[in-house]
Order: C-alpha cells, then structure tokens, then sequence
C-alpha cells in the first residue's frame, strides 16, 4: 500500500474531501464502488480519517455504521493515521519458523514502540502483521512502503531502518 | 520493452482487417502463421523476424532475469539495471526481458542469457555486482559457473560440467504443463504469450460450441486446485442450467494459505493464460462479466492481471463479439482489501458486493445463487490455467497424468525447513516423500525432520512414518491432513510441534469472520488451552477440551474456514501425543522452544567467568556464587534469551 | 409440495420452505437462540443443528432448505451431543451477570443448558425477586450468585436465602461477578466463606473456590 502522504497534512479537510471525491468520480455511487472507493482514499492520504468516511456514507447512501463495519473488517484499511513508513512483517508459516516471531520483537525494540502500539514515537515507522506476502522461499520477508525484503536477519532489519531513517533526515533537514 | 514499436499484435499492412471492433476469428493464428488474409512475402518475413527476436533475442541474444515478488525481494531489480547498463555501455543489439518466476525461489535472483550458438544458460543468485562478470564470460563462450542450462550447443567452455535444467533433482520430477511458461516468457507482453502458443485455446474454444467445451473439460477429469477438488466441468455445467442472467465467473486469486505461492506465481509469470482461461469459463457457462479477485497482500499479482486484461482488451480477445464469435465479455481486477476469509467463495462475492466478507450458509451454492443473486462460478486461478492448456493442448495428453481419480498435474510449494524451497509443478500421485526429499532435497544442513505440514492452517502435520502417502485429493484425508491448495512447509526438530499448533489456532482466530460461534469461540477456547500447555499450566483434562471442541469446531462450523481450523491441532494429538504430555506431566518442551519451560543453564565446563552475562540480564537472574562460578536463577529467569546471545564462549544452553 | 421426513414422521412443505418450518409441521420442536423469522436468520448459534440421517453431516436447521425426500434427525446422540457442547461453547463466551440481566426468570440460554446438562450459570437466573428485593440487599448472604442453577430455585422462592445445594460455580467469570455484588452489598469475605464451609468444605473444587474468593475479594476490596 503506498503510502504517500507525511501525516501532518492530514489535518486539512479541503485534501480529505476532494480524496473522496475523486474516489466516487472513479468508481461510482453503487454499494459495490465502496470497497475500492476506501482503497483509494487510504492510497492518497495514508488512512480513513472519520470525516472522510461521513462523506463517502453521504455520497453512497450507506449509514455510516455499515461502512465502519466494512472498515474494520479488513486488514488494510488503517484508521488512525500511521507513520511515515508502514512496515509489514510476514507472519505466514515458513516466515514464522525461519525466524520472523524473534525479527518482529526485535524490531519492535529497535524502534522503540511499546507493546499495544504499533507507531514509533518518532512518527517514523508503523508495524503491522501480516499473513503471508507470498515469498515463502525467500522467509523470512518483511516490506516496507513497497519494498520487499527477502531472508532478513537482525542485521538485514538495522540496515534496512538506518536507510530510512537517514533518507528521512535528506528529506527533511529540520526535522530528527 | 526494446523495439520498434511495432509487434505481432499490430497489422502488419493495411490489407489486414482485424481490429477490436472489427474481430477476424482467424485473428490468433494469424498472428504466428500468417499473414491468413492476404499473401504477402514481406509481411511474411517481417512476421517470422518478429517472433524469432521474441523467442532468441535482438540480434539473437537474450538477456531473461527473473522478477517475480520472489526475485525482487532479493535484489533482482538491481540485477535487471546493470544487464541493461551492460548492453548500453557494449554498445550491443539485445534484448533484456523481465520474466516471472519459474518456481527456482532457492537460486533467486536467476539471469538466463542466450546468444545464437551458444547454449541458453542459468545463472543463480546473481548479484549486480556479478552481471557485468558473468555477462562478459558467457560472450567469449565459456560458461562455467552457471547452475543449468535449457539446451546443449557442445560449444561452451565448461558445458559438460553444468547439469542440464531438466536433469537437476528440482526439475527432473516436474511436468511443467501449465508453468511451462514461468521463467520463459515477459509477463506484461502478449505478445510473448502469442509466440508461445498463447489463446489458441480460446480461439478452439470459440469455434465449438459452450457444451463441448464442458464436454472437453469433463473428459479430461480436471477437479477444481483450490483445495476443495470440486469437477469443474460439473460446476459450470450447474451454472450453465441455472436460471438467472446475467451470469458471471469469478477468478479466485486470493490465495491466502501461509506456505503457498503458486496462484502468485502463475498470475505473476504468465498472467494471460489465467486470463484465456477465464473467458473460455465464461464462454462455456454462458457468462457475461467477471471478476479476478486478487489479496491485498500479492499486489504484483494484481499489477499483472490488470495489465494483461487491458492489452486483451486491446487487442479485441477481451470485450464485444470476441474473435468474431459473437460472445462478448470483459473483466474487473478487484483488489482484496485484506482478510483470509476471502478465499472462501461465498465470502469473497460478499466482499465483492461491497460488505464484510462473510460467508453464508449453502445450500443454495453460488452456482445457481451467487454474486448479486446470480448463478455464478469462481474458480482457482491455478485451475483456469489447466484450463486454457487443456483447450490448447487436449484433453488426451492431460489424462496421461495423474491418478485414476485425480487426473493430470498439481503445482505444490514446498517451504519451511527444506534444502531447496519453491514451487514445483508435478503428477498428482506423487508421494509426499518423493517431494519432500527428492525433489525437495530433505531437510536443511544440521536440522532432523520432525513433520511435514500439508494444506497450509486447514491441512494436518504427517510425521516422517506417514510420508508415502500420495499427494492427492483423497488419500490424505483420512491420515488427518487434506491436500488444499498445495502447500507444503517442512518442520525441523528445532519447532515445538505445539507451538506450531498454536501458531496455525492463533491464525484462524484471527481470521474468522465472527459469526458462528464454533469458530469465533472455539478458537479462543482452543488458543487459551494450548497456551495452558506450553506455559506449563495444562493437564490432561486440556487435551479432552481440544478433542471435543475440535470435533464441534469441524461438525458444526458455518465455513470450511471453521471446519478444517482443528486439523492442525488433531492431527498433531494423533501423532505427536507425546510432545504434549511432556508439556503437560513434565512441564518440559522436548524441543527447547516454549520459554516458560525451557532452562538457560551455564556449562561450568565452557564458562570463562566474564560475568557479561550478568551484567546484559535484565532482571539480574545470574549471580556469581562464592564459589567465583555464574549461574542462573531459574525463578527469576524471564527467559529472554539475551544472556545466551552475548556469551562470547557459547557456555550457555537451553535445557 | 415436497415430501420430509423428520425423525421418522414424513410431512409435505412447500419446496421453499426451511427442515425447522418442516419440523414444526411434524409436531417436533427444535431448540433454537438466535433465530428471529423477518430480523434475524444467519444461521449462527449452531443449537437448531439436525443430521441428515446417514449421513453424519451436521447442518442448521434454520436456513437449510428442503428437498424431496430429504430425511433428518432432530435428537439422536450426535445430535444432542452437538447441542450441548454448542451450550458450552456459547457459556464459555458468555458474560455471566444473571442478577441484573433482563432476561431474569425467563432465560432461554439457562432453559436449554439444563435441558442439556450444561452447568455453568448461577442461580440468579431463575429467581423471581427483583433487585431492590434480593436478599443480598436485604443483608442477608444468599449463595445465589456462587451456585449451579437448576433446583427450581425454591428456597429463594420461599424467600429464604440459598444454601447452595447444587455446587459452586467455580469459573473465575462467574465468581468474580459474585464477588462484585458481595462488595456492592458490603459482604464480609469471611462470613461467606463460613456459609459455604457448611456445606462445601468436603466438595471437590471448595478449595479452588475459596482461593479464588479470597484473591478477588482481595483485588476488589483494594479497588
């Protein structure tokens, strides 16, 4: 899921509103559109926020409720806004038993995140769990943003993290 | 792509009449035989020169690296770029092509290159940093170094060292029937997949009638790979009888077993014989639209069909009056927002409808009461590509393969604790020992083999002495495991088989969608009991709650998803019993995994009394004792491990 | 009109009908919780399960439709056995709070645990006072809300408080919902420890239940 978007622009309501209204333009009023229409507002702004989805319950003629209900069901749609970078690491099978259960604690320490959260303090990094991205040869897998990581050890995962973090610092020289 | 922007797709003068909205039935044929509607020499030519630079290459050499999800995990993108620099800077006539995965997944990243004369040759785990290496040795004629190759010229320099594809143990079992293009082809060209044989089948298809394309299809005794091994030409045959228009199909790609990548593989590689394979459905049912419903989690997948129903579109083999058939129908790429469930049918049309993706009770089944009220026919992605081959190829030669009740062939994957881990393409029949030490080559380097998993979280664990069972639809069930989509995971000696167990509960409860209570509860109350036992809190009455709650999870649930949850944890009671009476009556894991019953013990043989340990103990459970040697406190030990990783002499132990 | 046979009684039912309608017809009952004809019909609490007679295959009742000479079973052993982990099952999940729950002396969950033999829920359920008229509010220490349901309840409908004859009720949610009332009411611990020592001190699970009061009310009282 590309997450395009730095989490402070979130706030303006102007860009949540014409995220949604391109969304419906693309893919329409019926009851089916809402599922891509929810997808594409997550790629422009990084999540669902609530004003955006009171939208869509307008636009659709779907009570809000019922589109909560959608929201919360699936595994991708995110409803807080995330950090920066969304790491998915691979709970599948073969990722699990070649070692991912110790790569995802040790990440979640290396990040510094506390244990029911899932964003770094930083705003960095959001690590979510996934099941299974398909590259069970390659376990165990992590992604990031788009990039798929194969046969990553803790090693692997420090070099991964300083690259963002220092790309982070390119990108934004006031800040970290 | 390289080339003039002129392809065997495109007319090749202004005699040529097909168009999309003007199809010519003799359009596919054409393409590699013609030119059919007019006799030309020139056009003749130009299209032989054409599909020669498909097939060897500009200038007839051929740069193929692989960049499934796979390859690109691992670097394989970086790989593509320095071949394409290397081309620039030698100035050379090449063609570098991306290609899907072909099943290698040990050996990514995998650089095939081909020059006219010499022989088209394999290289494995290939770095960027090697290409230019590689690529200048290959030219001058010598190929040592490489891991296969596709032909013999008797040319090369080291050739009679380098085992042929076909030869090597990973190979020399598989029929690649329907994979017989992953690896070879680009998968955003159809092009390539014209040159290759591609929708030949379709056009067969479109010259007969719909029932004889069942009648085909029912001949060649093809069941449905998905798992539930269902004939496919009974379930179109229901729909196609149905009442109710319009119909639709519906391509399952939601492939969300943990361990299984063939769907991804197949869709990522040669996305378009999915696709033909879809439309001949849809031809044979009677239906108008469809759907390809792809995971969240496999984008390129998606990314890969997309392209391939729009350059089908293009093309005329995808929207109005196809081919001149008078059958028109077009298709929808759905991306999944993300739940397992998906993958059961019922699930995935309401997830389709725009609602939570839960499943109904059946009867009435989708095939006369599906996607908005519609009969309808999902099918796996793995089993429209056997179909397309099989409209090609025949029937006949499908039936050559396979079991009495299980014809033709099955991609399986095999990952986890093995030698070589990808996926594979064999006889159904073969024997689970077969795949997983030959083809597979056994367990790792160092490791024992403790059990085979089989059917992803709905399959069962076989210990070594059940493994020449062979793999097809029937014969598992009744050992406890099913062969469901075809993935295979290998268990070493270093898993707690109960952990495992629980790794596949903690799966399914988190996947089910909640409304019936054997799954929704039932899970929970299996999940909580297996952790009594591996914290070292269970007993005996605990294995009476998992066979009973198991067994009303298996006969009660709403879904298949519920149904075959238990089996993991059944078939592990059957034949790991005592893995978990020794959590249970000795408070003791056999494979020194479960934390809260495993002991780090200081060998006072290896220790050199540096005291790092206690200093990285986080809750000072190592003492040094008065008589100078450390040891650790069982009671307060948490059991974190960290002592054991900063040892500098490996003096401490798991017991 | 499509011919049925249920439980050996053969009915005709129009084809579209449901084996619960079909059952009706033939004069037999099937249990159901979550069945709600025009509101509510998914098929989710697996109690109205029926075989389909040989064939060991398990389905609800409520939505399965009808065929000719479609044949099940409404009450044999796998049947019942279904049920009544089914019961369990939904107990298991199932916040226990009977004292206050609307549904008091009228619970269709409590009519088919002990239809089935499921224990599990407290006497509470099946007592008529309401309230502001339970005896814990009169001060006095009823066993009620720590003792298997299914005597009938005649002592609290006597008015005198329950002794507990059918056993304590020993999971932690239930217990930890008694202690909250026992608290609310200014209970002593000791005081019902002493009650059930008359008549539990030799029962099985006394000692499991007393260490668990006494580390809630501990919790509890802290609060």
């Amino acid at each position: 899921m590309q997450h395009a978007v730095k989490p402070q622009v979130v706030e303006d309501t102007r860009f949540i509103y014409e995220a949604v209204e391109d969304a419906v333009r693309r893919y329409g009023r019926s009851r089916k559109a809402l599922i891509p229409i929810l997808q594409s507002i997550q790629a422009k702004i990084g999540y669902l926020p609530r004003i955006g989805l009171e939208k869509v319950s307008n636009h659709l003629d779907i009570p809000l409720s019922t589109i909560y209900g959608v929201a919360t069901f699936y595994h991708q749609f995110i409803l807080e806004p995330p950090g920066m970078h969304i790491i998915q690491i691979c709970m599948g099978t073969a990722c699990y038993i070649r070692g991912n259960s110790d790569n995802y604690r040790f990440l979640l320490n290396l990040l510094g995140i506390e244990s029911n959260k899932r964003t770094s303090k930083d705003g960095l990094f959001t690590v979510l769990r996934v099941r299974c991205l398909g590259c069970c040869s390659l376990a165990p897998v992590i992604k990031v943003d788009d990039g798929v990581y194969g046969r990553v050890d803790f090693n692997e995962i420090r070099r991964i993290i300083s690259f963002y973090r220092s790309k982070a610092k390119t990108d934004n020289p006031s800040s970290g | 792509m390289e080339h003039d922007g002129w392809s065997l797709m495109d007319r090749c003068c202004d005699l040529c009449r097909h168009s999309a909205e003007t199809p010519c039935r003799n359009y596919v044929s054409c393409r590699i035989d013609g030119p059919l509607c007019h006799d030309d020499k020139d056009c003749k030519e130009k299209r032989m020169r054409r599909i020669y630079e498909v097939r060897n290459g500009r200038g007839g050499l051929k740069i193929s690296i692989g960049m499934g999800s796979c390859g690109l995990a691992v670097g394989a993108r970086d790989v593509y770029h320095a071949a394409l620099k290397y081309i620039e800077e030698e100035g050379l006539d090449a063609s570098v092509t991306p290609v899907g995965c072909m099943g290698l997944c040990y050996m990514e990243p995998l650089l095939e290159v081909h020059r006219d004369g010499l022989p088209s040759t394999i290289y494995g785990r290939v770095t960027a940093e090697s290409v230019d290496d590689i690529l200048d040795t290959y030219l001058s004629g010598d190929i040592r170094g490489a891991f296969a190759l596709r032909d013999r010229a008797g040319v090369a320099r080291g050739e009679s060292e380098i085992p042929l594809l076909e030869d090597i143990d990973f190979f020399k079992y598989q029929v690649r029937w329907v994979t017989r293009n992953c690896g070879v082809v680009n998968p955003e060209s159809i092009e390539d997949y014209i040159v290759y044989g591609g929708y030949l089948g379709l056009a067969k298809a479109l010259e007969s009638t719909p029932e004889d394309v069942i009648e085909t299809i029912r001949k060649s005794g093809l069941r449905g790979r998905g798992g539930a091994g269902f004939p496919t030409w009974l379930k179109w045959s229901i729909c196609r009888r149905a009442e109710g228009q319009p119909k639709y199909v519906v391509c399952n790609a939601d492939e969300g077993d943990p361990g299984a990548f063939m769907n991804r593989m197949l869709a990522e590689a040669d996305p378009h014989r999915v696709l033909e394979g879809l439309i001949i459905a849809a031809y044979a049912i009677g239906a108008s639209y469809g759907y390809i419903f792809v995971r969240a989690e496999k984008p390129l997948m998606a990314d890969r069909l997309e392209k391939a129903v729009e350059d089908a579109r293009r093309y005329g083999l995808l929207g109005h009056d196809i081919l001149g058939s008078g059958f028109s129908f077009d298709v929808d790429v759905v991306r999944s927002a993300g739940a397992f469930v998906c993958g059961e049918e019922t699930a995935m049309l309401a997830a389709i409808e725009g609602g939570r993706a839960m499943p109904r009770q059946r009867p009435p089944y989708p095939a006369t009461y599906g996607l908005f009220g519609k009969p309808t026919v999902i099918n796996n992605v793995e089993t429209l590509a056997h179909v397309a081959t099989i409209m090609s190829d025949g029937w006949e030669k499908f039936t050559s393969y396979g079991t009495e009740k299980s014809k033709g062939t099955k991609v399986f994957c095999i990952t986890g604790s093995a030698t070589r881990t990808g996926a594979v393409e064999v006889p159904i029949g073969i024997t689970v020992r077969e795949l997983v030490f030959k083809v597979a080559g056994g367990v790792r380097k160092g490791r024992r083999f403790k059990a085979v998993q089989i059917g992803g979280p709905s399959g069962g664990c076989l210990p070594e002495a059940m493994l020449d069972l062979p793999m097809d639809y029937e014969s598992l069930i009744s050992a406890g495991a099913i062969m469901g989509s075809g993935g295979l995971i290998v268990i070493d000696d270093g898993s707690c088989i109960v952990d495992v167990a629980r790794f596949f509960t903690s799966f399914t409860m988190a996947e089910s969608c909640g409304k019936c209570i054997p799954c929704r509860i039932g899970s929970k109350i299996l999940y909580d009991t297996l952790t009594r036992i591996i914290d070292g809190e269970g007993s005996e009455e605990d294995l009476k709650i998992l066979e009973e709650v198991g067994m009303f999870m298996k006969n009660a649930s709403l879904c298949a998803l519920g149904q075959t949850a238990p089996n993991p944890i059944l078939s592990t009671l059957r034949y790991f019993r005592d893995e978990y009476e020794a959590h249970i009556k000795e408070k003791r894991c056999p494979a020194r995994v479960c934390s809260k019953l495993v002991n780090y013990v200081i060998d006072e043989g290896i220790c050199v009394r540096c005291g790092l340990c206690a200093k990285q103990c986080p809750v000072q459970a190592i003492v040094r004792g008065d008589d100078g040697a450390y040891r650790v406190d069982p009671s307060i030990c948490v059991r974190c491990g960290q002592c054991m990783l900063v040892c500098p002499r490996e003096a401490i132990v798991k017991r | 009109m499509v011919k049925v046979i249920v439980d050996g009684v053969e009915v005709e039912v129009e084809p579209s009908s449901t084996i619960l309608e079909a059952a009706k017809k033939a004069g037999l009952k099937i249990p159901t919780l979550c069945y709600f004809p025009g509101l509510f019909v998914e098929a989710t609490c697996r109690v109205c399960v029926v075989e389909l007679s040989g064939t060991g295959r398990l389905v609800p009742s409520c939505v399965f439709p009808v065929s000719d000479k479609l044949s099940v079973e409404t009450n044999n052993a796998r049947v019942r056995e279904a049920r009544r982990i089914a019961l369990e099952v939904i107990l298991a999940a199932h916040r226990i709070v009977c004292y206050s729950c609307p549904r008091k002396g009228g619970c269709k969950l409590l009519e088919l645990c002990r239809e089935y033999g499921v224990e599990g829920i407290p006497v509470c359920a099946e007592c008529p006072l309401h309230g502001d008229e339970c005896l814990l509010a009169r001060g006095e220490i009823c066993l009620g809300p720590l003792t298997n349901s299914g005597c009938g309840g005649v002592c609290v409908r006597e008015g005198k408080t329950c002794e507990g004859c059918r056993g304590p009720l020993t999971s932690k949610d239930t217990v930890y919902e008694a202690v909250k009332l026992y608290v609310k009411y200014g209970m002593d611990l000791e005081a019902i420890l002493g009650r059930l020592s008359i008549y539990h001190s030799s029962h099985p699970d006394y000692d499991k239940l007393t260490k668990l009061l006494s580390m809630l009310f501990g919790e509890a009282g802290s609060r």
